[in-house]
């Protein structure tokens, strides 16, 4: 009881601390300084209409890598915490026929959807990571529905690592090209697209990147779903 | 009802799913229609094997219009139930007399049960608990009947005579 009392008093005091400092920021007032060169400039710069896309993508591509790299850590770490020689699923209630066949019938639905959230990255919100976790959501589905279903190992991480190397390489060409990692070559260099801003193919190498990241995300969450469902098997260690 | 063969199932699955694509963008850019068009195939590559058993059989003229037809008629009957229920729920006295009823279905496809296991629950008043091969067990807001063939004409016949030319 003491304890909860403490605790309590404890986060007030801390939320009133916050809330104070919080008071020296002027809400709904212009307080933009970076932010005002990213809205003026993005289109003329990389070509995307979407401001969000091209600070996260282009203007700070680090950020968007180190969260990948997050991601694939999570993933590894998962993978070898759970890791065992002999694991399958071991469920044993197959869902109704209600269940089995709307989530047969949804896969290309949700899958064709998170396809369409991470190519149009550059022009709707949305982007590599709700997308990628859009179509891990297909794979979940099948995961829960059928009992037995497992994706192909053999053709999934693969998929996953070329993805990330394929991310790193498009940086790697701009350093090439560019003299900096993550140089937007297709859009600064080669001006693909300049003459159709707000359409599908511009935006240099937002889609590219986008649709790799949405790739590697979508592999990665399904590998996190498959490691933590499967279970030992009886007596295999 | 065998299986269509590998070739109309993935032109089917990628048919649809350019459709959906159309949809979802809602434009004609000859941009978005290759980059739908390459993803279609993409997709329908990935997944046309869990999502289709009879392939362009699908596309029948008669299952379709029959689907189309399918369309206002359960909108209807949606519209009418719901008024029941809501009259239900305003009645002073509350007339419901619920229980759980086994029915059957002549349907023998899985999509068809599907379909029909979901009209049966967007018709308020009923709604599908269990599917076991043929066997319906529905929860019935207003029980009439408790037998099985008179529980099937109340609930799952009117819908089975348009699902079964569209699914079977």
């Amino acid at each position: 009881m003491v304890k909860r009392i403490l605790a309590i008093v404890f986060i007030l005091i801390i939320g009133f601390w916050m809330a104070k400092a919080l008071d020296q920021v002027p809400f709904g007032q212009d307080r933009m300084l970076v932010g005002k060169y990213y809205l003026e400039h993005v289109k003329e710069e990389t070509g995307a209409v979407n401001a969000v896309t091209a600070v996260v993508v282009n203007y700070r591509g680090f950020d968007t890598l180190g969260e990948v790299t997050v991601l694939f850590i999570a993933s590894t770490g998962v993978a070898a915490l759970l890791w065992r020689k002999k694991r399958k699923r071991t469920a044993k209630t197959e869902g109704s026929v209600v269940l089995t066949t709307g989530a047969r019938l949804l896969l290309p639905f949700i899958m064709l959807f998170g396809v369409y959230i991470f190519i149009h990255g550059h022009l709707t919100p949305g982007g590599g990571f709700p997308g990628g976790a859009t179509i891990a959501t297909a794979f979940l589905f099948l995961y829960l529905a059928f009992t037995v279903y497992e994706v192909d190992h053999k053709i999934f991480e693969p998929l996953e690592g070329l993805a990330g190397v394929g991310y790193v390489t498009v940086g790697l060409i701009g350093l090439a090209i560019g003299g900096y990692f993550l140089f937007d070559w297709i859009w600064q260099t080669w001006g693909i697209g300049k003459e159709n801003i707000g359409r599908l193919l511009s935006a240099g190498f937002i889609p590219i990147i986008y649709t790799l990241i949405g790739i590697k995300v979508g592999t990665e969450l399904t590998g996190i779903v498959d490691n933590m469902i499967k279970e030992p098997e009886e007596g295999g260690q | 009802m065998g299986e269509a063969s590998r070739i109309s199932r993935y032109i089917y699955t990628v048919l649809i799913l350019f459709i959906i694509w159309l949809f979802l963008t809602s434009s004609l850019d000859p941009q978005e229609l290759t980059i739908g068009a390459i993803f279609s195939l993409v997709v329908g590559a990935l997944t046309y094997e869990v999502f289709t058993e009879r392939g362009l059989g699908n596309l029948n003229p008669k299952r379709v219009l029959y689907f189309i037809a399918y369309i206002p008629y359960f909108l209807w009957a949606m519209i009418m139930a719901n008024l029941d229920v809501a009259y239900r729920v305003l009645h002073p006295k509350r007339p419901i007399n619920p229980g759980i009823v086994e029915c059957k279905t002549t349907l023998t496809n899985n999509v068809g049960k599907l379909a029909l296991a979901n009209s049966i629950t967007l018709t308020p008043g009923t709604i599908t608990l269990d599917v076991k091969g043929d066997r319906y067990f529905i929860h019935w807001i207003d029980v009439k009947d408790k037998s099985v063939e008179g529980a099937s004409e109340n609930i799952t016949k009117p819908f089975e005579k348009f699902l079964k030319v569209i699914f079977e």
